[in-house]
């Protein structure tokens, strides 16, 4: 099996902090992969230099075999982004950010329109369209904003957080197109807390922590018959819950 | 809680938030700094001129007292919605969670809005009337209450105004047209400015005839209750008085209000879908998709309406002293057109801060110079698309007006030349010194907190280029006459391609710079 994405001691600093720390992602083609890990691991910042939205300062990064810094027209034409914090263009409506984005990337406007009401259709957001960006919910966002990352039918999706926020409803729409995604032979990778939410929907899982990938793999050598919740808390090394010990107040019981 | 209690709590809260805001960020305690400068010197400078009227003819003073609070009520309702929009300290829905009665909570906003170094500057701005205007121990007694009572209404005004607003200002519709609303207030002040320019023959008579039409308004009847004491002043004061509690009643039934109306932004009504003006005559491709959303941009942000607004007020602010000045001839169409050429232009010296964040989605769409190139050359398209019918207008006018309607032609040339020798220049400074333009752009800057450096460089940048590139043409013009500028419109095209091809090679190289320098927070 040939590789979607590799990086190659991936690293990032911001003045003395170090963000990403010597990263060698792995996912291979056609999976459906997760990228865990405790807050400040380094998720996004990994993501963003694989995308292209962040300069590395050191080592490698490769999707379909192609240097992302390097080769930049054959990367960008195989990868769809979802970046965290969901800034669109807020003063397009839903369907027209649709048809500049599949416009800008040089898909004739008749097909871009076709694509675009279907996904618009399939994410449920038809009613919605023609309102701005700005006006739309969080659940609605991440929606527009994977319906604009699938546009150009991209071969590797990256998605930041893409659940965060989002009611069950359009979760579960969310997860059906991506279902379908990988189904066809595609790659997605995601990062994400929940671990749920990962076990579920993974093959493959990536565990980051301080910067560094701690665990890597089919999401049944990860898991080695624990919940992924534990083999997370295990190999991140969470404190343990001190129980007992203060928020004596805490509770029902005596009011002051 | 008592009234003492309740006092107290919102005085240190309020020192609490304006302390907590400066630490560790040395940008905004030198900002702080200059404020309290700048406060100090208008309090005292303030005191000792309005106490100096004592020197001047009694009516006068008056007259001049009355301007002043006037001026200081306006200001009181009208700043603080221009330069802040809704600050947190004052909306009320973020207060509502705690269990306060209405009144705890309208007697501690009112002691926050009077905690700070402006409300104090005006406090003490306002008594210096008491050694301007008042006579005697009586008159002091009643002036004092008259200073009290116009500070309290400034005030509970000013309170007034934001909270009945509020509901507006959270909703993203009523911010926008207060961002458009804040440039034309702002333009408004300069229109006195304007005329004492032109000259007008009385400037005293008109002081007191604005006074007269003033009388009987709480500024006012206040200031004539500092000049006159008596049982009169004491009758004015409370009059005063009673305003101030009517505002305030109104306030507490406006903050009730407020607190239990629900946040209606996000009820939006859908955009007509678009008539489709740049596919018309352009290919199907990324080049009209560019022009398409650029024109949609212009029409629908603030922040396009509010440098379009502002371009044009330059413009007409500029003729204005132009004629004043006595420029005529052939040359007021020509320079007046050139110099809203260039207004226009470098308004997209910083092309890509508006987009901000969301440039992400084209910095992934982009894996070739051509196409940053492609998406430079929308945007100058879009833009000259209202840009040249504006200049015909501005051409025609003033050419009219100058009584030189043979001028046309070249003042429209002159301005189309300077327009593209403006987005040429911009290509360059916009991926050179780009800097975030802030979502909620007041009256006073257009930079991210920390970026005003940048923005200062960019437009300095932007107008010596345009200045020095089209420098030769103005010399050539002088010598040779008007019929150089027919060269005019080919050498700014010219400029304009030299100026896109250098931009998009500097700025794919440096695309993850660009977007982190205007994807800062605001």
């Amino acid at each position: 099996m040939s590789d979607a994405v590799r990086t190659m001691a991936l690293f990032k600093r911001y003045g003395p902090q170090v963000a990403v720390a010597g990263v060698d992602l792995v996912v291979p083609a056609g999976s459906f992969a997760g990228l865990v890990g405790p807050n400040g691991a380094g998720k996004t910042t990994t993501l963003s230099m694989i995308t292209g939205l962040l300069r590395p300062d050191g080592g490698e990064a490769h999707v379909d075999g192609h240097h992302v810094w390097r080769d930049p027209l054959q990367v960008k034409a195989r990868i769809g982004v979802l970046p965290e914090g969901l800034r669109l263009f807020e003063r397009l409506s839903g369907r027209e950010l649709l048809l500049y984005n599949g416009r800008l990337r040089g898909i004739p406007k008749a097909e871009v329109e076709r694509r675009a009401d279907e996904l618009l259709q399939v994410m449920d957001l038809t009613a919605a369209a023609g309102k701005l960006v700005v006006d739309y919910s969080t659940g609605m966002r991440k929606k527009i904003g994977l319906a604009a990352a699938l546009l150009h039918n991209p071969s590797v999706l990256f998605l930041d957080e893409p659940f965060e926020g989002v009611d069950p409803v359009s979760a579960n729409t969310l997860t059906e197109v991506l279902r379908r995604f990988t189904a066809s032979g595609s790659t997605v990778i995601f990062s994400s807390h929940v671990m749920d939410l990962v076990e579920r929907l993974c093959d493959w899982v990536s565990v980051m922590s301080g910067g560094h990938i701690v665990a890597q793999g089919p999401i049944g050598d990860v898991r080695a018959g624990r919940s992924l919740n534990q083999a997370f808390l295990d190999l991140v090394g969470g404190p343990q819950a001190a129980a007992g010990e203060g928020l004596g107040w805490l509770g029902s019981g005596e009011r002051r | 809680m008592s009234l003492t209690r309740t006092v107290a709590l919102f005085a240190g809260l309020k020192l609490r938030l304006i302390t907590g805001n400066l630490r560790g960020d040395t940008a905004r305690q030198v900002g702080f700094a200059f404020t309290l400068i700048l406060a100090l010197g208008t309090a005292a400078g303030g005191f000792a001129l309005v106490s100096l009227l004592r020197l001047a003819p009694p009516d006068l003073a008056v007259a001049v007292v009355t301007l002043l609070y006037t001026a200081l009520l306006f200001g009181w309702m009208v700043v603080p919605l221009l330069a802040f929009g809704l600050d947190d300290t004052l909306d009320p829905a973020r207060l509502s969670l705690f269990p306060l009665r209405t009144r705890e909570l309208a007697v501690g906003m009112f002691t926050a809005s009077a905690t700070g170094v402006w409300p104090a500057a005006t406090l003490i701005v306002t008594a210096g009337a008491l050694v301007g205007l008042a006579g005697g121990v009586g008159g002091v007694l009643v002036g004092l209450l008259a200073v009290l009572a116009h500070f309290a209404l400034c005030l509970v005004a000013s309170r007034l105004v934001t909270t009945a607003l509020s509901g507006a200002l959270r909703s993203r519709r009523g911010r926008d047209a207060l961002a458009v609303a804040a440039i034309a207030v702002v333009l408004l002040f300069q229109l006195p400015n304007l005329l004492m320019n032109r000259g007008f023959g009385d400037p005293q008579g008109m002081l007191l005839d604005m006074a007269g039409a003033l009388r009987w308004t709480p500024s006012g009847l206040a200031a004539h209750a500092i000049a006159g004491g008596g049982l009169a002043g004491l009758a004015e004061v409370a009059v005063l008085a009673a305003l101030t509690v009517a505002a305030g009643w109104l306030w507490i039934k406006a903050l009730g209000r407020a607190l239990v109306t629900a946040d209606s932004s996000t009820q939006a009504a859908s955009v007509r879908r678009d008539s489709g003006l740049a596919d018309r005559f352009l290919p199907d491709g990324p080049l009209a998709a560019v022009v398409t959303k650029e024109l949609k941009y212009v029409r629908r942000d603030p922040r396009y309406r509010i440098l379009w607004f502002a371009a044009v007020a330059v413009v007409l602010v500029m003729a204005f002293s132009f004629t004043g000045q006595g420029m005529s001839g052939p040359t007021l169409p020509i320079v007046m057109t050139a110099f809203c050429g260039m207004m226009i232009a470098v308004q997209l010296g910083n092309a890509y801060g508006i987009d901000g964040r969301s440039l992400w989605m084209n910095t992934v769409a982009f894996g070739a110079q051509r196409q940053f190139d492609l998406d430079l050359a929308g945007r100058h398209l879009a833009n000259a698309l209202i840009a040249v019918p504006v200049l015909a207008l501005v051409a025609v006018a003033s050419a009219l007006f100058a009584g030189e309607p043979g001028t046309i032609g070249w003042a429209l040339a002159a301005g189309t030349g300077v327009l593209g020798v403006g987005f040429g220049v911009g290509s360059v400074t916009s991926v050179l010194i780009p800097y975030t333009v802030p979502e909620r752009m007041n009256a006073f800057t257009g930079a991210a907190p920390g970026q005003g450096g940048q923005a200062f460089g960019c437009a300095l940048l932007a107008f010596a280029g345009v200045a020095l590139l089209s420098a030769p043409f103005a010399v050539a013009v002088a010598f040779a006459g008007p019929w150089v500028l027919a060269f005019a419109p080919p050498y700014g095209l010219a400029i304009e391609t030299l100026g896109r091809r250098l931009g998009a090679k500097i700025g794919f190289a440096r695309m993850p710079e660009l977007l982190a320098a205007v994807s800062r927070p605001t």
